[in-house]
């Protein structure tokens, strides 16, 4: 069973479509990338899927439920995290109140204490890496420790789908690279289906998804395993345009 | 267990502050006045703080409830006085009254504003003190413009003499007791998931809300609890200390401003801020207006304007970082 459908969502802003009938299925673990050209209607999906925004038409389908207009906050506890492509952490919290947060109000049972919470941010932070900042105000950290703040946040949610969106712009290749594998082996034993949004890094792609969904205005034009969407003449045509006439 | 009571460290300094002035005003003949004056600001940036200071959204008509608080104990006193044997019962119906208008009127005022958000929120909230007052005064409720007064009533439930001590003495110590207990509220919700809540929101409401916090519940939790002890404030400092009420008094936008510049001297957010932003602010205001009669206001602007410049966390946010990793810190939030 999948794990994530979506039926033919459709979002307009106004006259503007900028989600026309996507339907996608996401399974149980998966590694998906969502590729697409700016204004794509990628960061619409993913609000779409989280629940910032209702989809005009179509539905959400989650672990079987249907939850198509279910405020954001309750999504959360379902075990949807997310990412967000200019990091939004809580500034003037510390590295470990941002995390524990995700824990105490983002897991299912909400029944998780404050104290409990603490020490699963404390293990969480362990994870990426961060434990030597983890008394900073999450303001202060650096754009790349941020991301990883919020990968933290995501993961002490316990989620079992996690959205990244443009995990990795603004990295260096060689902090990519790490990142993609540190991402793959968390996915792996948390067994955790990861969907991450990428605008043009590839190499993040090609690194980590089993599958790829190529948007283009709006409308999903390739779905179909890494390697193959990626050589799919319609994706090279929505990057570098058209061929030369022969 | 004794994790649990380092927890409550932070209190220590707060309740030193409220011991301090107690016994200055206590002991030192001719204070007491001013010592009245201190609690009042403390108590009413310590109220303030739990809504201003922990969400970040700006009450410009929080004085309505306090107001409305006035208004709960005043029309418990002046209703219930005939009847024989209450006592001093009535005083603790009029703060049960007291209580429960000012979390009515925070749940109606609530419901419609807190769903806009920073300065929308702000606009929305100005009208609600004036707009209370114009109502009572114009509908002619609880006697209108022409306000309660309830001297001979206090008399009549307490006798002369112990109604002017609550008058002069007892109502201030209740003001004490109310800006305690705020305090420790506030306490409470910092180390429970309220606080974190609160945080999160403060700082990004969407993503709070994809992280799971019903930003709403915790808005209005904190927004009721502000507005309660507000309502007590007002109940105490406005309808026990002085035993009148008129709607142009209670109901105004003056009160709200002080208590936005306390909190934010002190540091919003913070739990010893409303101590010193109170301390502050009182202490300047009540030497400026003795020895520079007329120009308090014209050095009280810069001398506000000035720490909020060198400070913007307000001076207990600046004493937080700077005691940072010290043995302080445990004690300074």
């Amino acid at each position: 069973m999948s794990l994530l459908k979506l039926e033919n969502i459709t979002k307009r802003f106004g006259g503007l479509i900028a989600v026309n009938k996507v339907s996608l299925e996401i399974s149980k673990g998966e590694f998906v990338g969502i590729v697409g050209p700016n204004g794509s209607g990628k960061t619409t999906l993913f609000n779409v899927i989280s629940g910032v925004y209702f989809p005009e038409e179509g539905r959400v389908i989650f672990d079987g439920q249907d939850i198509t207009t279910l405020q954001p906050y309750k999504r959360a506890p379902l075990g949807i995290g997310r990412t967000f492509q200019i990091p939004r952490p809580f500034a003037s919290a510390t590295v470990r109140e941002n995390v524990a947060v995700g824990a105490m109000f983002g897991t299912l049972s909400g029944k998780v204490s404050v104290d409990e919470s603490l020490e699963i941010a404390d293990k969480t932070i362990e994870r990426v890496r961060l434990q030597e900042h983890k008394d900073k105000p999450a303001g202060a950290l650096t754009p790349v420790e941020k991301k990883l703040m919020e990968i933290a946040r995501a993961l002490a949610m316990k989620p079992k789908l996690l959205l990244m969106d443009e995990a990795m712009a603004g990295m260096h290749p060689n902090d990519i690279d790490q990142m993609v594998a540190f991402i793959k082996q968390i996915a792996v034993e948390e067994k955790i289906a990861i969907v991450s949004m990428v605008e043009h890094i590839m190499r993040a792609v090609v690194g980590m998804a089993e599958k790829v969904i190529v948007l283009h205005q709006g409308s999903k034009i390739v779905d179909a395993p890494t390697k193959e969407a990626l050589e799919d003449p319609k994706v090279v045509e929505v990057y570098l345009g058209h061929p030369p006439e022969e | 267990m004794k994790k649990e009571i380092t927890k409550y460290y932070p209190l220590i300094p707060v309740f030193t502050a409220y011991l301090f002035l107690f016994l200055v005003g206590k002991n030192i003949s001719g204070m007491w006045q001013l010592v009245a004056m201190l609690l009042f600001y403390c108590a009413m940036g310590q109220a303030f703080n739990i809504f201003l200071g922990m969400t970040g959204y700006v009450d410009f008509g929080y004085v309505a409830f306090m107001g409305v608080g006035t208004y709960g104990m005043a029309l418990a006193i002046t209703n219930l006085a005939h009847i024989e044997g209450l006592g001093i019962g009535i005083i603790i119906i009029g703060f049960i009254l007291a209580l429960l208008m000012s979390t009515l009127l925070s749940m109606a005022v609530g419901a419609v504003a807190l769903r806009l958000r920073g300065a929308y929120f702000a606009i929305a909230t100005i009208g609600v003190n004036e707009g209370f007052r114009f109502l009572i005064e114009g509908a002619r409720i609880w006697n209108g413009s022409e306000g309660l007064i309830f001297t001979a009533q206090l008399n009549q439930i307490l006798g002369r003499e112990a109604a002017s001590s609550l008058m002069t003495y007892w109502a201030d110590i209740m003001v004490l007791f109310i800006a305690a207990l705020a305090a420790f509220v506030t306490l409470f919700y910092m180390r429970s998931k309220i606080g974190y809540a609160l945080t999160a929101l403060r700082e990004d409401e969407d993503a709070a809300k994809v992280m799971g916090i019903n930003v709403t519940k915790y808005k209005i939790t904190a927004f009721i609890t502000s507005a309660c002890f507000a309502g007590l404030v007002g109940a105490t400092s406005w309808a026990l200390k002085t035993p009148y009420v008129f709607p142009p008094e209670v109901f105004e936008i003056h009160y709200t401003i002080e208590a936005i510049i306390i909190v934010l001297l002190g540091g919003a957010g913070t739990l010893l801020g409303p101590v010193v932003g109170g301390l502050i602010y009182g202490i300047s205001k009540y030497y400026l207006s003795i020895f520079m009669p007329g120009f308090q206001l014209l050095i009280f602007a810069p001398i506000i304007i000035i720490i909020i410049v060198l400070f913007p966390e307000g001076v207990v946010g600046m004493l937080k970082s700077r005691t940072k990793g010290s043995v302080l810190a445990r004690f300074i939030i």
